[in-house]
């Protein structure tokens, strides 16, 4: 690697160039921890986040990493089956050769102070998924990151690899419980679709203020493959910063979605980004965004053309439910081809008088009707996302637009 | 009687559009209002629905013996009001089936699934509501909503105007129903497309200028309104019954 550990460290303790900064060196780190036979979690402090993120239980999971502790099944009944493995990263890079070509490929440590500090601090934790060839796999395999100390940084690395022809689903929630305050959460995730592959991606974040959250995402998708994502934030945090950067090669697809619902003084900063390689390849990344209290939302987009008959297209939709909430839409698409065709659309706006009133008339509320029309805004057709979490975010989701209205 | 209205006037914008009208409906009774356009067919359904965009300014409206005159639209709906808006609008990402669920939800109509088929909904419910609708679909949509309101009282507003023939049929089917069940209606149409089709009108009035000129039964009006147009009509009509 083209980096010392001289750099990284340097790196750490200057301010990052993202707004806001967060001083690392204020945050304790614990001693990663690696543990078998994960089949229920006693601690009503991780029972009540994974429901927050859409958990009902944590028997489901098939990793749980609470603070620095892994947790994970050490025979999968339902997933081994199918030949999935799903296991610490930590352990897996002990045990698979494969896994170290792949960790720290697509995001290198030198990126940023986060993931400086997590290549240096992180103990690898987190999660690492391989798909085998020609499997799919119709069950989610679920995963899920929990905060319950103060003053505290948790880190994860997260590798997922789904093998030619297979496919997968990924969720992921994230969160604390009530009354954590202060702490850090930095996620390295690296996915890999392999040819005419496909992975979707679903993840839920629960923070409360006093959170900074500094996700760093990246995805290759190889020759036919497809990566959809699907990602809600609904709590209140102080800071969360991610851009999730995904590569498409000859054929690929991906479709990327946000839902932000931007609460209290939280600074939301979420991106995605394509990078359109190979001929055919397509991406459409759609986000909404609905801000209450004094939120700042930025919804980014960029997407960049380098082959022909490459297709992307960003829409970004925001909804001011205050005035003192903010709203930035921020898209950009960049052709190096003539023969892309790349398109964007973004607006921002409150809640139409004309379909308020609407509704009233059918004998809604003035709430009612506000909640029917946020909720219908917060809808968003992620293909091929399953079933089951489907139905978890719109519970979810439900949930938000009848608290958006009090 | 079910609604009265007494000596109404209405404004939009500080412009008077309805201009003293008086009309009295009875139980499961239809009463059609015709006339041409910006005649004030349209803020006379919306006062009756207290849409907050149309003002009052002098009158009264009562329904079921209650003084509804200051009464907030979404407590008129659940009295028992329903309106089928000429222009309901699009409402991207709000599901119809959702709406559909939440009405079911509120007003516990039992028929539900009958008027689907009756007013041939199924292929509409997993859309967008309104968006991309066709003249059909909307005017059918729109009804089919107010239907699950069990309404005591359905304002129909140009539910003919815009739409093919088959359309036109389905809805004529879906008042007729309504009627059958005992609610009433009130339906305007400057077309008059669709009368032919309904079994029951007792009185079709015809307004021009805000104010309601020329109350009668529809075998008397409708021919010569569709012969010598409103205005004339009018005329004919109240000369002849002068004589």
């Amino acid at each position: 690697m083209n980096f010392s550990i001289e750099q990284l460290k340097e790196i750490i303790q200057k301010p990052d160039t993202h707004y806001p900064d967060v001083d690392l060196r204020k945050y304790g780190i614990d001693i990663p921890n690696v543990k078998e036979d994960l089949v229920i979690h006693e601690d009503i402090k991780v029972s009540e986040t994974a429901q927050r993120v859409g958990f009902k239980d944590t028997l489901k999971l098939n990793y749980l990493q609470v603070n620095e502790d892994a947790l994970y099944k050490s025979i999968e009944k339902e997933l081994g089956k199918y030949n999935v493995k799903v296991m610490p990263l930590k352990l897996a890079l002990e045990k698979l050769h494969l896994v170290k070509d792949l960790s720290w490929s697509l995001i290198k440590p030198i990126t940023d102070k986060y993931t400086a500090a997590a290549y240096l601090f992180g103990g690898e934790l987190g999660y690492f998924i391989y798909v085998p060839p020609n499997t799919k796999v119709p069950i989610p395999i679920y995963t899920c990151l929990v905060i319950t100390s103060n003053n505290k940084v948790q880190f994860a690395h997260n590798i997922a690899y789904v093998d030619e022809g297979s496919e997968a689903h990924v969720v992921t929630g994230c969160g604390v419980p009530h009354g954590i305050r202060d702490s850090v959460h930095i996620g390295i995730s690296e996915f890999y679709v392999a040819k005419n592959a496909k992975l979707t991606f679903s993840m839920i974040h629960a923070w409360s203020r006093g959170l900074h959250v500094r996700p760093r995402t990246a995805v290759n998708v190889e020759k036919g493959g497809e990566y959809v994502s699907y990602y809600i934030i609904y709590s209140p945090v102080s800071s969360l910063q991610t851009d999730p950067l995904v590569y498409l090669s000859e054929n690929a697809k991906a479709y990327m979605a946000s839902v932000i619902v931007g609460k209290e003084n939280g600074i939301y900063d979420v991106g995605a980004r394509a990078v359109l390689n190979g001929v055919n390849a397509s991406v459409e990344v759609i986000s909404r965004v609905v801000a209450s209290n004094e939120s700042e939302t930025y919804a980014r987009s960029e997407i960049a053309a380098n082959a022909s008959n490459t297709k992307g297209h960003v829409e970004c939709l925001g909804l001011l439910l205050s005035e003192k909430a903010r709203i930035s839409s921020i898209p950009t698409i960049i052709s190096r081809n003539p023969n892309a065709k790349l398109t964007h659309e973004a607006a921002i706006g409150i809640i139409a008088q004309e379909e308020l009133e609407y509704l009233m008339s059918k004998g809604f509320s003035e709430n009612e009707a506000k909640a029917i029309l946020i909720r219908g805004f917060m809808n968003i057709d992620a293909p091929g996302i399953p079933v089951s979490i489907k139905a978890e975010a719109d519970r979810i989701l439900d949930m938000v637009s009848k608290y958006a209205v009090g | 009687m079910l609604l009265e209205l007494h000596d109404l006037y209405v404004c939009v914008d500080g412009k008077s559009i309805v201009k003293g009208v008086n009309l009295f409906v009875g139980s499961n009774e239809l009463h059609v209002i015709m006339g041409p356009n910006a005649s004030g067919k349209t803020t006379l359904l919306a006062s009756i629905m207290g849409l907050p965009r149309v003002n009052v300014c002098n009158g009264s409206i009562f329904f079921n013996n209650i003084d509804i005159t200051n009464k907030s639209t979404y407590e008129r709906a659940r009295m028992g009001i329903g309106l089928a808006h000429q222009n309901p609008p699009s409402i991207r990402g709000v599901k119809f089936y959702d709406i559909v669920k939440a009405f079911l939800k509120k007003y516990n109509c039992q028929n539900w699934s009958s008027f689907t088929d009756l007013l041939r909904i199924n292929d509409l419910l997993k859309r967008d509501l309104f968006v991309g609708f066709s003249g059909g679909e909307r005017k059918r949509a729109e009804l089919y909503l107010v239907m699950l309101q069990n309404p005591r009282l359905a304002l129909l507003d140009e539910p003919d105007s815009g739409v093919d023939i088959e359309s036109v049929n389905l809805i004529a089917d879906a008042i007729n129903y309504l009627m059958s069940i005992g609610s009433s209606i009130i339906l305007v149409t400057h077309s008059g497309l669709i009368l032919d089709k309904l079994r029951n009108v007792n009185k079709v009035h015809l307004m021009l200028d805000g104010k309601i000129c020329y109350s009668g039964y529809l075998h008397d009006v409708l021919p010569i309104v569709m012969k010598f147009g409103y205005k004339n009509a009018v005329e004919m009509l109240l000369k002849q019954k002068g004589d």
